[in-house]
């Protein structure tokens, strides 16, 4: 039996300019899912994710949450629709206190009603983001800051989450902790779509992986498929 | 001559006064830099909704001050309102010269129509009468201290406590201060641009009210010109303290506005003719060399990049 | 269309404006006469500044700077010698004792508005944007504040008169010719076509070894230059000039007339010259009554509140300009296709 899904692309194509970023892209994403994008730079992937949160123009195709198309709609609408987006490169802010980022996040919650509670589980669930609380966000460590962004965007209580490459440029050790924050987020049951470079951690990761090349999507594979590297190879190159 | 001589005749009086004038320019700075943070435009317009809450004040004249100045608050918010819903918006993908030529036609525009308004009595100028007698001074240990320079910062100093207060301790204030710094993130988190803006708007609207009340008491004629003067050398103030953050903003224009009143009561006239050229040069000069402004961080900032 | 037959073109559509304007003043009574005269002053006026705001991209509130000291030096040098030591008492004795002829002091009014422009160029080219936009600003203050205070190089507060009023519509014709040419070559040369690169993207321009400063240096000298001619014929037009009548509203006005016409190109700092002169005439007359099938009458002021509406609607709706911020181009047709 299949839950309805809580997001559902079709047919989603970006074009920047004269620069197709996405072409003809369906998926879905059912509730409680973890679902992996990967492939090479700039095959879409971004695009794809800002499109689905009204931060890209869409040229053909539909976006739906929940049954509801996000046609038209601007970020801060989406945003307060129930998804959330974990930039790349965090995008925190270095002038503001952790607490005061951290509070940022509430903006798109839909019901203010137990967002201290909500507060107060982000900082448990992150206990070096409690650490810093009272810092200046710019002080913290580009692992640290990548776990306030997560916490960011999960005190806005959003239906789906989603991440755009939160181990870039992050060293080997810290790219752990936050698989390790991904996993406990997925164990609270949160909608997930995380796009990542790291193609064969993700696809062991996710419970399906959607690769992309070239705006469109190739392949899609289960964790079984992550040592298959050659079809990963051949589906980048084609 | 040297320099001891102007620096001798620097007394209580001036000293005073110059803090007068520096609160008003920093009130002045502040509804500049706040609309400059959100909306990254430099509200050229800026004077004439002092000007135009002046000329409310004079044309109300005969009514009780409490109601007059009311009136001057809700013409220059209405004004203000106005010019963000039908100047700002619709230039908020503009490059920042065409916002910077724009602002500047609206201040000439406001000007000429607050002229073609006054004239229709045939003169230029009219006359706010009712709070003049705060302009009358006290003697406080032996300086003559006017009772408007004595409200003047007191009102500022509340004014300016009660933003900081507003910008760090409410959550419109922490989305206006996410704001400026990165609009597309705070949007993109669910930060609700229209109301951010209407805010800012509205703050630099209630600034400009206070300081179209405190000038005119000082100042009870009123012409279309009203505050121009002022709102020029805050602007340069501002951006000479550097305008992409509110406390150097806030800063710059306090200096400006300081520096403006010694100097002006510590020379003799006939000294100060070329004065503005000398202030305007020290502007072109410290833009040289610091282009984000005197207080800003070192580096690459929004001043320079267009 | 070969290139040079568009080059043509482009260069035939402002010139021929400008000779269509200078011709009406044949057709016109003297009172009309004056004010087409100011179009086509105003025509060389704008033209100079686009020079350097068009090309560059490079806000400039500064350039009437060096339309006033071309305007002061021409007035100065051209009032006969024996008036002059009594008007202007207090003048160095090199300008109080010599007096030269009227195009010589058109000449020396570019010279001296270039040498500005070069002084007042070589420090702040290096800004841009704001910072740009105050650094120009307060030089036009300065300007205008020397100007205004300095009894040995000028009248100061009082009116400079007596000025021979030599801008008839042959030199204001001509004259508007020679700086829509100046501007029109310039802005095809390599140097020209090297500024232009910079407006769009400065980073861009200094990658490809563009000497940014340098550019917008040579296209800010020439700008002064052509300005301070302006600022001559201005002078020699009116006959008597202040320091308030090359300040902040002729900047307000020269802004104008390029943004409405189309910053960005020659045409339409041509063509806005021309209409914003024209809708302030029609409006000026408005004010004294006109009858246009019927008589209106707008209260004094309305012309300048009726520009700054015209400004703002034109940069709000229409930024690039009545023209688009293009030159004129004919339409192509190539040899062979249907």
């Amino acid at each position: 039996m299949t839950a309805d899904p809580v997001l559902s692309v079709e047919g989603l194509s970006v074009r920047y300019g004269a620069v197709t970023a996405v072409r003809d892209l369906s998926f879905s994403i059912t509730p409680g899912e973890i679902v992996g994008v990967i492939g090479p730079n700039g095959a879409g992937k971004s695009s794809t994710l800002h499109a689905i949160m009204g931060l890209a123009p869409i040229s053909a195709g539909t976006v739906r949450l929940r049954g509801r198309s996000l046609a038209g709609s601007v970020a801060e609408d989406v945003a307060r629709s129930g998804i959330a987006l974990v930039p790349e490169g965090r995008r925190i802010f270095a002038e503001l206190t952790v607490e005061e980022n951290l509070r940022l996040g509430l903006a798109g919650r839909r019901e203010q009603a137990g967002a201290e509670a909500d507060i107060e589980a982000a900082y448990d669930l992150f206990p070096i983001v409690r650490e810093f609380r009272g810092r200046h966000a710019g002080a913290l460590s580009g692992g640290q800051q990548q776990q306030l962004a997560i916490a960011r965007a999960l005190v806005a209580k959003p239906d789906l989450l989603l991440l755009d490459e939160p181990s870039l440029g992050l060293a080997p050790k810290i790219v752990d902790v936050v698989f390790e924050v991904l996993g406990e987020i997925r164990r609270r049951g949160v909608t997930v779509v995380l796009v990542e470079q790291r193609a064969q951690r993700t696809v062991a990761f996710a419970d399906r992986s959607l690769l992309i090349a070239n705006g469109e999507l190739r392949l899609t594979m289960t964790p079984s498929d992550a040592h298959d590297t050659e079809r990963m190879v051949a589906a980048y190159l084609s | 001559m040297s320099l001891a001589i102007p620096l001798a005749s620097i007394d209580a009086q001036t000293l005073v006064d110059a803090l007068g004038l520096g609160a008003v320019y920093a009130l002045m700075a502040v509804g500049i830099g706040l609309v400059f943070g959100v909306l990254r435009l430099v509200n050229f317009a800026y004077g004439q909704l002092v000007m135009a809450g002046a000329y409310t004040l004079a044309y109300t004249s005969d009514w009780p001050i409490v109601a007059s100045i009311v009136a001057c608050f809700a013409v220059v918010i209405m004004l203000s309102s106005l010019m963000e819903r039908l100047v700002f918006r619709p230039l908020r993908t503009q490059s920042p010269a065409v916002m910077l030529v724009t602002t500047f036609a609206l201040a000439f525009l406001l000007q000429n129509i607050a002229l073609l308004i006054d004239l229709r009595d045939n003169t230029i100028g009219e006359a706010a009468a009712s709070i003049a007698p705060l302009n009358r001074a006290i003697v406080i240990g032996g300086v003559d201290v006017r009772k408007i320079t004595i409200v003047t910062l007191i009102v500022a100093f509340c004014a300016l406590t009660a933003l900081a207060l507003l910008l760090g301790r409410t959550t419109i204030g922490l989305h206006m201060r996410a704001a400026a710094t990165d609009f597309r993130t705070a949007r993109m988190l669910g930060v609700r641009a229209d109301r951010v803006i209407s805010t800012a708007v509205l703050l630099s609207a209630l600034l400009a009210a206070t300081v179209a009340v405190i000038l005119t008491v000082q100042f009870p004629l009123v012409t279309p010109d009203f505050a121009l003067r002022d709102t020029i050398v805050v602007l340069v103030g501002v951006v000479v303290g550097g305008i992409d953050r509110l406390w150097t903003a806030t800063l710059g224009g306090f200096a400006i506005g300081f520096a403006s009143g010694i100097i002006n009561g510590a020379l003799p006239t006939e000294n100060t003719v070329y004065l503005p050229s000398v202030l305007f040069a020290l502007v072109i000069l410290v833009l040289l060399i610091r282009p984000a402004g005197l207080f800003a961080r070192g580096g690459s900032s929004l001043v320079e990049r267009v | 269309m070969s290139r040079h037959a568009r080059a043509l073109v482009q260069l035939a559509a402002p010139v021929l404006l400008v000779i269509l304007t200078g011709l009406a003043c044949g057709l016109a009574g003297r009172a009309t006469e004056i004010e087409i005269l100011s179009a086509l002053v105003s025509v060389s006026t704008v033209v100079a500044v686009y020079v350097f705001v068009g090309n560059s991209g490079v806000l400039s509130f500064g350039q009437i700077s060096f339309v006033a000291l071309g305007a002061f030096t021409s007035g100065v040098m051209t009032i006969p010698l024996d008036s002059k030591a009594g008007v202007l008492p207090q003048l160095f004795p090199i300008l109080r004792d010599h007096t030269i002829g009227n195009v010589p002091s058109l000449a020396l009014a570019a010279l001296v508005g270039g040498a500005a422009a070069l002084l007042v160029g070589i420090p702040l080219m290096r800004l841009s944007g704001l910072a740009a936009g105050i650094a120009t600003f307060a030089v036009l203050e300065i300007t205008h504040n020397l100007l205004r205070e300095w009894t040995a190089i000028g009248p100061g507060a009082t009116t400079l008169a007596l000025v021979p009023e030599t801008t008839d519509a042959l030199q204001a014709t001509l004259g508007a010719i020679g700086v829509i040419v100046a501007a029109f070559a310039y802005q095809g040369s390599r140097l020209g076509r090297k500024l232009r690169a910079t407006r769009e993207d400065p980073a861009a321009a200094a990658g490809v070894g563009i000497n940014v400063h340098r550019e917008r240096l040579w296209g800010f000298v020439l700008s002064g230059a052509l300005s301070g001619f302006a600022g001559g014929l201005l002078v020699h037009l009116l006959g008597s000039i202040t320091t308030e009548d090359v300040y902040l509203e002729l900047t307000f006005l020269t802004l104008a007339m390029l943004v409405v016409g189309g910053s960005t190109s020659l045409l339409g700092a041509v063509v806005g010259a021309l209409l914003v002169s024209g809708i302030d005439t029609l409006l000026s007359h408005a004010e004294d009554g006109i009858g246009i099938g019927f008589t209106v009458n707008l209260p004094s002021g309305t012309r300048l509140v009726a520009l700054g509406v015209l400004m703002a609607a034109m940069l709000v709706l229409r930024p690039t300009g009545v023209t688009g911020g293009r030159e004129l181009s004919l339409p192509t047709w190539r040899k062979g296709e249907a």
